[in-house]
């Protein structure tokens, strides 16, 4: 769990630096060079594909198993449900933010990757996708979803893997945080710009 | 011991009955008057337990024993918290004098499949012993006492594994984690013994053969919530669940004799 979780961190990274071409240069050649150059790659790209499949595939399915069983640890409830104060809103949710981000996967997956009309022009496809509300919106609330699956995850997975020293958890737990708003507001800049501030395709 | 009237309080609790384990159980309602601050949170069950069974009725079964915080036999959730609001507290070092008169007080059993609920209150928290069973120990012979520093330890382990030791088995971690896990548990038992050198010889063996029995027993998986560590009536830290992590991993990759 700890690990996919990780590599998949490390896969948004590269997808949000790869995002921030679209705001490179307003004609979005910059953008299309970047899906070229990844194109060039040919059944490597595909290959990487693969992999990022096989990472999310067995990061649902871990979850879904862990989930599963935990639910049923309790079958009877407690009548008043206290805390000790250590939960938090990411942690408790952890469940559902991983569902909303499956919904959004697919929709992403059919929206960008799966259509036809993206690979004639991708920079100018993306723009007039998230100028529209009923994408932008879902956008923007994906990028919200991943920050608070973050708040929580990216702490949590060094501890599944033993990696905790009492130096430097207080740390890891405020990068975990930084990280979790970098990639939320990271994200929601491109449906918020697109939405707001752009003026429609170039002519 | 009922106080002198302008100490005293009373209480409105909603107590978790059930007849037998496999029965069906209720919260039911009950008022206990003369209750001093400076009874503990058990010496004001007893205080309701005396004007039952002087009424006539079924007093309501809770574990106990040591009274002083140190065996882990009381097991309350109160209000929705293990051992209650105090913390590093047992329930039965916890004081009323924490509570306002007239409070309602809502008091559950430890809940967890793996710790079945016998009576009341009580429940059955045999599965803490047989996952010990799988692993919780040392085989060498210890012989009589050993001279002071026979073997040394350095300080800093000394204390880590003192710390770790310090559980007392109540099961306030299943109790309070949101998944019914029993890593602090199990972290802390693995790690008090990891850190010491007499710990050594079933060093890569002792963590995967308590886990396996932990997740037979039906406790379930940590999702790092630390709730358990706030719960915690001697503060054992999660530190010891990463280093359960850590000794899962070392286990799992030591060489073994096929
Ligand atoms: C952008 C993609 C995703 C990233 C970067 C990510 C990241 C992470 C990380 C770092 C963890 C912590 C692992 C641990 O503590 O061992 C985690 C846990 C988890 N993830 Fe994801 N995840 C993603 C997508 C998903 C999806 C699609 C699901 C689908 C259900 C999901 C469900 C879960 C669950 C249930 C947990 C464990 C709960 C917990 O530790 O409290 N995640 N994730
Ligand atoms: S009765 Fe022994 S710890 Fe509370």
């Amino acid at each position: 769990m700890g690990l996919t979780g990780l590599l998949l961190v490390g896969f948004l990274i590269e997808h949000l630096l790869g995002n921030f071409k679209l705001l490179e240069d307003s004609t979005g050649e910059a953008f299309n060079e970047y899906v070229l150059w990844l194109k060039s790659f040919g059944p490597l790209l595909q290959l990487a594909e693969l992999g990022l499949a096989a990472l999310f595939l067995c990061h649902i399915a871990l979850a879904l198993r862990l989930t599963l069983e935990n639910l049923a640890a309790r079958k009877q409830k407690y009548v008043v449900r206290g805390t000790h104060g250590e939960k938090t809103p990411g942690s408790v949710t952890m469940f559902i933010t991983g569902a909303l981000i499956t919904g959004y996967l697919v929709k992403h997956l059919l929206d960008f990757r799966f259509d036809e009309r993206y690979f004639e022009d991708p920079a100018a496809f993306v723009k007039l996708t998230l100028s529209q509300p009923q994408h932008g919106l879902a956008y923007l609330m994906a990028a919200f979803v991943v920050g608070l699956h973050l708040s929580h995850g990216f702490r949590s997975a060094f501890q599944s893997l033993g990696l905790s020293h009492p130096a430097l958890n207080a740390y890891l737990q405020k990068l975990g945080i930084a990280i979790a708003v970098l990639f939320a507001t990271g994200f929601a800049v491109f449906p918020l710009y697109f939405l707001f501030a752009w003026n429609g395709p170039a002519r | 011991m009922s106080g002198d009237p302008t100490s005293s309080m009373g209480f409105t609790l909603k107590i978790w009955r059930q007849s037998a384990p496999d029965a069906k159980g209720t919260m039911e309602t009950y008022h206990v008057a003369d209750v001093s601050p400076d009874m503990s949170f058990l010496e004001m069950l007893d205080v309701l337990n005396e004007s039952l069974i002087g009424e006539g009725r079924e007093p309501v079964a809770f574990d106990h024993d040591c009274r002083e915080g140190i065996c882990g036999a009381c097991s309350l959730v109160i209000d929705g918290q293990a051992h209650g609001p105090e913390t590093e507290t047992t329930v039965c070092q916890l004081h009323m004098r924490h509570y306002s008169d007239g409070a309602t007080i809502h008091i559950e059993p430890f809940r967890a499949n793996a710790f079945p609920v016998l009576k009341d209150l009580v429940i059955d928290r045999s599965a803490f012993d047989r996952i010990i069973a799988e692993g919780g120990f040392i085989s060498t012979h210890t012989g009589s006492a050993p001279d002071a520093n026979a073997i040394t330890v350095a300080k800093d382990l000394a204390e880590r594994a003192m710390d770790a030791a310090a559980c007392i088995g109540c099961g306030a971690c299943v109790a309070a984690c949101p998944n019914s896990a029993a890593m602090l548990f199990v972290g802390a038992k693995v790690s008090h013994l990891a850190l010491l050198p007499q710990g050594q010889a079933e060093r890569n063996r002792r963590g995967l053969a308590m886990v396996a029995r932990m997740d037979q027993e039906g406790f379930g998986n940590c999702t790092n919530h630390f709730e358990c560590m706030a719960a915690c009536p001697k503060g054992i830290s999660v530190e010891n669940i990463a280093r359960l992590n850590r000794e899962l991993l070392r286990g799992a990759l030591a060489p073994r004799r096929v």
